[in-house]
Parts: C-alpha cells; sequence; structure tokens
C-alpha cells in the first residue's frame, strides 16, 4: 500500500506526461477536440431536458446540469479505465515501471477535463444566479468524488485484464448505476416518497454517487437537504472502494506482463 | 574482478497456456465447477538459470527460437516475474526489448522521447539535455515534431535504438535489434555497442547473427530448452552451438527405410586419433565405426555410405562390393570400420548416409539418410569436392 503511494510521489513526473499523452490522444485529428467533453454534455442534458419535459416530469434545469456533468466524469473514468492496463500491453511487456501510473493517469486526464467542464458550468450557474452559499465544501465533495473515480478505475483496469467480459458487463452497469442515482432526479424525489420502505432508502444512500452528486448540488446550488452526513457516508465509502482497488491492483499487477 | 551487477540464481519462469487466448467468465466459472476440465498445460520458459554477469562485461545470448532468451531479459528488465528463484542488478538497467516499444503512434517524436524517458523514470531535465544528441543519433532532425506514425520503419527503430542508449544505463538489455535497420545503421548500433563497452557499461546482447555476437560478447550463454547449456567462451559456444543445429537439421532431414533384417544401429565418427567428433578440417581422415545388428544369417552383405550436402544433394557414394571389400556373412552385433579420406570436400555442412542392402540390390535391408551430419572447415570456400585445378591465360 505504502509502497504503491511511495511510486507514485517518486515518479510523478511520468504520471504527468502520461495524463498530457491521455489528453492529446483523445482530441487528436477531432476538429472540435477538447469542446466535445463539452458538447456530449450538452447533448444528454438536452435530451434529458425534453424527455423529461414531454413525460411531464418536474424538473429543474441547473439540477440536471449539475447532476449530468459530475456523473459524466464518472462515467468516462470508467470506461477509460478498462483500457487503462489492456490498451498499453506494449508498454507493459516491454518495460518497467510503477504499474499503477496508467489507471492513474486515465483518471487524473478525466480530472483535467471535468476541471475544464466544471469551469463551464461555474460560469452557466452564476448567469442563472445559482446559490453558491455552500461552495466551502466543493474541494470536499470533489476529493471524495476523486477518490472514487480512482478506486473504481483501479478495480476495472485490473479486472479487464484478466477477464475480458469486463467491458461488456461496464456497459450495462453504467446504465442501471446512472438510473440508481440521482442525475436525472433529485434525491428528494426518493426521500419524500412514502411508497418506499426506510430500508430502501438507507440503500439508496449506500451508493456513494447519491452523496456526491447530492453534495455537488449543496455546494454549487445552495440545497440545504439532506445534509452534510450524506457525503461523510459517501466518502467512507469512496475511501473503502478507493481501498479496495488499490489492494486488488498491488496482488496483481505483478501478473500483468503474463496475461496480455 | 570487479562485483556482479547482474545475479540470476536458480531462475524458472513458468506460463500457463490456457485452452483459449484470454481467460473469461465463462471459462473461470467453469474452471471453479469442473476442476480437471481442460487442465491448463504448464510451459516452462526457463529452468533453473543461474549466472552472474559482472561490471563492464559483454555477455551474448544466444539459443534457437523458444530457448528462453527473450523470457530471460524480460525478467531482467522487470516487465515479468520469475515463477522461482532470484534475480539481482545494480544500477540503471534499460532495455531494447523492442525498439520504440511504448511509442505512440499518434505523438510527435519529440512527445514521445520524453515519454520514453518519463517511463525509463528519467528525470525531464537530464532528457532535455541530451535530447539534442539523440535527434542527432536518430539523424532525423526535420522529422521530429511529426507523428511517429509518418515515420518509415527505419525512422522508428532509429528513434528507439537513440533513446535506449542515450539515457546512458549501466546495463544495457537489447533484444534482437542488430537486425532491424540498414546497414549503416547497424554500424551505427555496433560502434555505440563498442563505445559502451570501453565506458565500462555491461551489457546483455540476443542475437541469432553468430558472427557478430561472437566478436562483441566476452561471454556467451547458450540457452536450450530453457536451461543453460553453455557458458562461457564466445568461440567454443558458437561451435556448441553451431553442433547442435546442425544435428537438429540433420534430425530434420534424417530419414531411414529398410526391411530390418540387417539394421544400422549406429555410427561413430572420429578423427585419425581416434577422438569423436563431428568437425574436420579439409585433408583430415573421417573415421567410422558403423554398427549394425543382424537379427538373423545374411551372406554377403554390402553396406554402402553417401556424402550429401547440408541441402540433401548427394556429392559422392561408394560401398563394399564396388570396393570388392567380401563379407561373406553377418550374424548378431557387429561394427564395421570405414575410413574415408583423406577427404576434399570444401567448407561446410556435409551429411552423411549408410545403408546395408543385399549383393544383388533386390533386398534394402536398412537405410538411413542424413544421419551424421559432419562440418568442414577450411580457408578455401571453394564448393563440393575439390579437384586439382589449374588456369591459364588469358
Amino acid at each position: 500500500m505504502l509502497a504503491l503511494l511511495k511510486d507514485v510521489i517518486q515518479r510523478r513526473e511520468l504520471l504527468g506526461i502520461l495524463v498530457g499523452r491521455n489528453l492529446k490522444i483523445r482530441y487528436k485529428n477531432s476538429a472540435l477536440g477538447f469542446f466535445w467533453s463539452l458538447l456530449v454534455p450538452l447533448f444528454m442534458i438536452v435530451i434529458y431536458a425534453v424527455f423529461l419535459h414531454v413525460m411531464r416530469f418536474t424538473t429543474n434545469l441547473p439540477m440536471l446540469v449539475v447532476g449530468i456533468i459530475t456523473w459524466q466524469f464518472m462515467s468516462m473514468c470508467l470506461g477509460d479505465s478498462l483500457h487503462a492496463v489492456v490498451g498499453n500491453a506494449n508498454l507493459i511487456t516491454k518495460s518497467a515501471f510503477p504499474r499503477i501510473m496508467l489507471p492513474l493517469s486515465t483518471v487524473l486526464a478525466n480530472f483535467v477535463n471535468f476541471l475544464l467542464s466544471g469551469f463551464v458550468l461555474v460560469v452557466y450557474l452564476l448567469v442563472v444566479r445559482a446559490d453558491f452559499a455552500h461552495v466551502a465544501w466543493l474541494p470536499l465533495v470533489m476529493l471524495t468524488h476523486l477518490a472514487l473515480a480512482t478506486g473504481i478505475a483501479l478495480l476495472f483496469s485490473t479486472a479487464n485484464v484478466f477477464f475480458r467480459d469486463t467491458e461488456h458487463v461496464v456497459s450495462m452497469l453504467l446504465l442501471a448505476w446512472f438510473f440508481l442515482t440521482p442525475v436525472i432526479y433529485s434525491d428528494a424525489m426518493v426521500l419524500d416518497n412514502t411508497g418506499f420502505p426506510p430500508s430502501l432508502k438507507a440503500l439508496f444512500f449506500v451508493n456513494p454517487m447519491t452523496g456526491i452528486i447530492t453534495s455537488y448540488r449543496m455546494a454549487l446550488m445552495g440545497w440545504a437537504n439532506p445534509g452534510w452526513p450524506y457525503l461523510l457516508l459517501s466518502l467512507v465509502a469512496s475511501l473503502a472502494v478507493l481501498l479496495a482497488g488499490a489492494l486488488l491492483f498491488q496482488r496483481c499487477q505483478d501478473r500483468f506482463g503474463d496475461e496480455l | 574482478m570487479s562485483e556482479p551487477v547482474i545475479q540470476v540464481e536458480n531462475v524458472s519462469k513458468r506460463f500457463r497456456l490456457r485452452g483459449m487466448g484470454t481467460r473469461t467468465f465463462k471459462s473461470a466459472a467453469l474452471d471453479l465447477l469442473l476442476p480437471g476440465r481442460a487442465p491448463t498445460r504448464e510451459f516452462w520458459a526457463l529452468r533453473e538459470v543461474s549466472f552472474a554477469v559482472q561490471a563492464g562485461e559483454t555477455l551474448g545470448i544466444i539459443g534457437a527460437n523458444g530457448a528462453g532468451k527473450s523470457t530471460l531479459l524480460s525478467l531482467l528488465a522487470r516487465t515479468r516475474p520469475p515463477t522461482s528463484g532470484r534475480l539481482a542488478t545494480t544500477g540503471t538497467v534499460s532495455s531494447l526489448l523492442e525498439l520504440g516499444a511504448g511509442f505512440h503512434p499518434d505523438l510527435t517524436g519529440r512527445e514521445n522521447v520524453f515519454l520514453a524517458g518519463a517511463v525509463m523514470g528519467i528525470p525531464r531535465r537530464i532528457m532535455a539535455e541530451r535530447f539534442a544528441s539523440i535527434v542527432a543519433f536518430a539523424g532525423i532532425p526535420e522529422f521530429i515534431d511529426q507523428p511517429v506514425k509518418h515515420y518509415s520503419s527505419g525512422m522508428y527503430v532509429r528513434l528507439g535504438f537513440a533513446v535506449a542508449v542515450e539515457v546512458n544505463p549501466d546495463i544495457l538489455l537489447i533484444d534482437e535489434v542488430l537486425a532491424v535497420g540498414d546497414i549503416a545503421f547497424q554500424r551505427k548500433c555496433l560502434d555505440k555497442m563498442e563505445e559502451f563497452r570501453q565506458r565500462g557499461k555491461t551489457m546483455l546482447i540476443i542475437s541469432h547473427d553468430l558472427a557478430t555476437i561472437q566478436s562483441i560478447s566476452d561471454r556467451i550463454l547458450l540457452l536450450d530448452g530453457g536451461r543453460v547449456t553453455g557458458l562461457g567462451r564466445p568461440g567454443e559456444i558458437v561451435d556448441r552451438y553451431k553442433a547442435v543445429v546442425r544435428a537438429q537439421q540433420a534430425g530434420a532431414m534424417r530419414r531411414e527405410w529398410g526391411s530390418g533384417e540387417i539394421r544400422i544401429t549406429g555410427v561413430d565418427l572420429r578423427d585419425r586419433t581416434g577422438q569423436a567428433r563431428d568437425r574436420f578440417a579439409y585433408g583430415d581422415l573421417i573415421e567410422a565405426d558403423v554398427h549394425y545388428e543382424a537379427r538373423q544369417r545374411i551372406e554377403n552383405p554390402v553396406f554402402g555410405f553417401s556424402v550429401a550436402t547440408d541441402g540433401g544433394m548427394r556429392i559422392y557414394g561408394n560401398n563394399t562390393q564396388i570396393e570388392g571389400h567380401r563379407i561373406p556373412e553377418v550374424e548378431g552385433r557387429g561394427t564395421l570400420h570405414l575410413s574415408l579420406g583423406p577427404h576434399t570436400l570444401g567448407p561446410g555442412t556435409y551429411l552423411l548416409s549408410f545403408s546395408v542392402h543385399s549383393a544383388d540390390h533386390r533386398v534394402n535391408y536398412h537405410r538411413v539418410d542424413h544421419g551424421f551430419p559432419i562440418l568442414v572447415e577450411g580457408d578455401r570456400p571453394f564448393e563440393g569436392s575439390y579437384m586439382p585445378v589449374q588456369w591459364r591465360g588469358p
């Protein structure tokens, strides 16, 4: 565990170069380049806004925008992590370097993208005069989000080395997770629904993304409910995922060279 | 003697070969539910390999394809863990397991150089200092800011080699890279490796180019089937390897058939002094003991032999009948002696065949074609069997 951390700190230059490589490659040869990381969520927002409107759901555009942009970071990390190790087989089999740099660099490259789209998000929220009363919590929310994304990336980048079925499982898993997380709806819709038993509501908040997205809305839109304990719950769950991911990765990384 | 910088102790490497390429959930589940289903085959790429390399030494590694050479280098480069045993290296290691491995086609030459440096753990500051000499060595200044996917394969490998040698490692691992690039670049690589040697760096080199590896190595390690079958002076080990290859070649060409009343059970080749050998100089006497076994009493058998090139073309054949050596009868085991020479063969590999048949040529008892390879060494590289020549004019 400590060895992994030491590797990361000692070889941060490699991490920086890999992050830069990931960003460059993603938009190489595309005319719109970085704007795609804005256009994709924008299209999703438009589609869901129209869908929710047509289906006569009560919705709120800033809430939808915050939800989709923050969800996008998670879904991109998960998707990219599948190829973080497998897609760099030639590096792994031909050179020795801390393998953890590969999933870590895909997460950080997506994080850079997320920060850029987050900047556009903040401009939008200023335009619609959102309430930034609780913005001081934002760093902790982002840290929780980053920890969860890293943990997930470590788990799935490792799993895909040994089981290529992971890719198919992930596309289904992402879809289910998307609807189980308050991305296009609010946590209140679940909490206030008297039809759900309390145990089911508790389960809803075990999903760390519930607390994370709700906390983003608290920090960026001044929402007061359901309160910060949910963020702490998410933080604990995210750190647990991160720990599990790091342990799995450390156990399996020596075998990457033979499997690829 | 200085301290060893590479120590390999009892290293073995096992690969598990599964029925189908990648493991899937289905196969994992089936393996759990039905142990014993489609047993995973094991393959030992290296078995109990031990050796040490001193600082400043150049060790050549030779062996047939699949002997474990590349696996050995990948263990030393630490891209795979050994299954058992211990490897220790002192100092920085740069590996050329594949030229330009890890280059990304969409990145420019410049970006790839810094990426490769970072992968090897060279600080950016130092890479920036060496950048000019890397570009100069690769000889592609005008293309350095182009994506490497537009490079010719020669430019690609030149840049890969340049990065690996210019990072100035203490130990350089090179896997069969002399085979790529044009003659000029190969010359440049050899010069660079010579310069490395003079600066007291340690190198491990895999190559199938035996002449080159013999000339640049201090010692040579011979691997066969994952085991060390030789480690020592280059000339000696290369000769031993060539003998192994000859035996294998002959094995592939070898044919035997016959009715079996008499069988040729073996042939021992010796020199004039009675020493067993399969290498002869021009003009040497080749002595052969032909061992046979007759299941029943056979009268007037005829023993014959022939000499063929390594391609199987017969250049000389003769037998006891033609030479008037009458054998009244044979029964049980026995040995026939043949003195051949002084021979007049040119340098190269030749395949000897032996046969035994009836006096009227109707029954072929046993025939072993191309079963016994010999190597002829000589400084006059004429072809075939020598005949006196005299040139006149013009």
